[in-house]
């Protein structure tokens, strides 16, 4: 007997008359399966920390079937920021994206001091941009809940209606860390002059004032070496945590809209993204970005020194 | 709107008044006192079609830079980064249209105005000028379109 599986919808932001539609019909094939109930809430990004939606969801304590507009991988680390957190569950779909080890603790709670997700539990993240009809998450959600064993009677009554939790939500922008990636190397901090980011006591980088973060800039995210900060929001699949070629989902008419012509490397976009961003905030440019050193080369294995002839040695030594 | 000079699109004709300038970037532009007002040309919005979600990353009034990267937008068929027209000053943005912005498709000369700067506009385009710059980049825009749809 397992906990009863939760599947949020989270709405999209924009009046996209496809969307709206879909996740409809979705909560309506999802809500009568007595295996699971289904929680509708607003933009999984932009919920405030301590409002009703972040504290429905970390009371649940079962598998949760997260349908999101946003790249699993970026579902994911929203999720852990506000300590929500389980092991990575797996559809097939978009797994590609995901960590390969069920996700490393981020340990620093950043929103939220409470970690609830120290649990087995798995967490699905299904991407709503995949397919616009229903019938292929509803057909995903089945599987994981026929895979995850008969619910527990006591629970397994339905009301066979979705749960909507209301709660006013303005559009946010800050950065989300991948914790699978990050490696503390602090380039980060270095980087943003907005005070985005601090560490926690175990000297851990933390997203700890994400509403200092300046909207649209997603600068930080591209001198980040391991390519461990998501801007979910970002037009760029590789910023906003997917690993889709960009074109894959819809055109990008930005060259032909003005875009600067630039062949420039990561850290000279960065650099000005940064500058337009510090001159909005009525602040001097700082100009460009000196890329870090390549990391020096890991001593190679089989490399001895004496003291490692000395150890051979003595295992020989009969002593 | 007592002139217009159109631009054949395929089977589509973009119909852009006379009485206004025009900007590279597909914004057409009419001076309003001392400042310019700004919003998609009929090719914009062709392209475009149904707008479904605007978004500024700038917030009037703020001094912009030519080109300066001020929003984004999402449309059925597209979504684009979008860029000041012209260097000055952004005093405003139409409201209106972040709530619903289905004027930029019903009204793109009118009701659909996107913002207004308060700067030189020296450098903008008469519609004549606009209608030759099209003919340069339509060729390009429509290989842009089809290299991101994977067609040959």
């Amino acid at each position: 007997m397992t906990q009863r599986c939760t599947v949020v919808l989270s709405r999209g932001q924009t009046v996209h008359p496809d969307r709206q539609e879909l996740e409809q019909q979705l909560a309506l094939h999802l809500a009568g399966d007595p295996r699971c109930e289904v929680l509708v809430v607003p933009h999984l990004y932009d919920l405030n920390a301590h409002g009703p939606s972040l504290t429905a969801l970390r009371e649940i304590p079962g598998d949760l079937v997260v349908l999101a507009w946003l790249y699993p991988r970026a579902t994911r680390w929203i999720l852990d920021r506000q300590g929500i957190r389980g092991q990575v569950g797996r559809t097939g779909i978009d797994d590609e994206d995901l960590p390969a080890e069920p996700a490393r603790p981020s340990g620093a709670a950043n929103d939220t001091p409470a970690d609830s997700g120290a649990s087995s539990r798995r967490i699905y993240c299904l991407d709503l941009r995949r397919d616009q009809t229903p019938e292929p998450y509803v057909d995903t959600i089945r599987q994981i809940l026929a895979d995850a064993g008969p619910a527990a009677s006591a629970e397994a009554a339905s009301t066979g209606e979705a749960r909507t939790l209301d709660e006013s939500v303005k559009r946010r922008w800050y950065p989300v860390i991948d914790y699978s990636r990050c490696t503390n190397c602090l380039e980060c901090i270095d980087f943003c002059l907005f005070g985005v980011y601090g560490v926690d006591e175990a000297d851990k980088v933390l997203v700890e004032l994400p509403d200092h973060c300046r909207k649209g800039c997603p600068a930080c995210s591209r001198v980040c070496p391991e390519h461990a900060i998501v801007f979910p929001q970002h037009k760029s699949p590789a910023i906003a945590g997917g690993m889709l070629e960009p074109g894959d989902l819809k055109l990008d008419l930005s060259n032909l809209f003005g875009a600067a012509d630039d062949l420039l490397g990561a850290h000279d976009v960065a650099a000005r993204e940064r500058d337009e961003h510090l001159l909005i905030a009525g602040q001097r440019p700082a100009g460009p970005v000196v890329p870090p050193p390549p990391p020096p080369p890991a001593r190679p294995a089989d490399k001895k020194d004496e003291l490692d002839d000395l150890i051979d040695q003595l295992e020989a030594m009969d002593l | 709107m007592s002139l217009v000079l159109t631009f054949r699109m395929g089977q589509f004709e973009a119909e852009f008044p006379t009485d206004r300038c025009y900007a590279r970037n597909h914004m057409w532009a009419q001076r309003r006192g001392d400042v310019v007002r700004f919003g998609f040309t009929a090719y914009a919005v062709r392209l475009l079609q149904d707008v479904y979600f605007l978004d500024w990353t700038v917030e009037p009034p703020v001094e912009l830079q030519p080109r300066q990267e001020i929003g984004s937008i999402e449309s059925k068929k597209a979504e684009s980064a979008l860029f000041a027209p012209l260097g000055g000053v952004l005093t405003a943005f139409n409201e209106q249209l972040l709530d619903d912005p289905s004027a930029i498709n019903l009204d793109q000369y009118g009701a659909g105005w996107l913002f207004e700067i308060r700067g030189s506009d020296d450098s903008l385009l008469t519609p004549q000028q606009y209608l030759e710059h099209l003919a340069n980049v339509w060729p390009v825009a429509q290989k842009t379109i089809k290299g991101q749809l994977n067609e040959p």
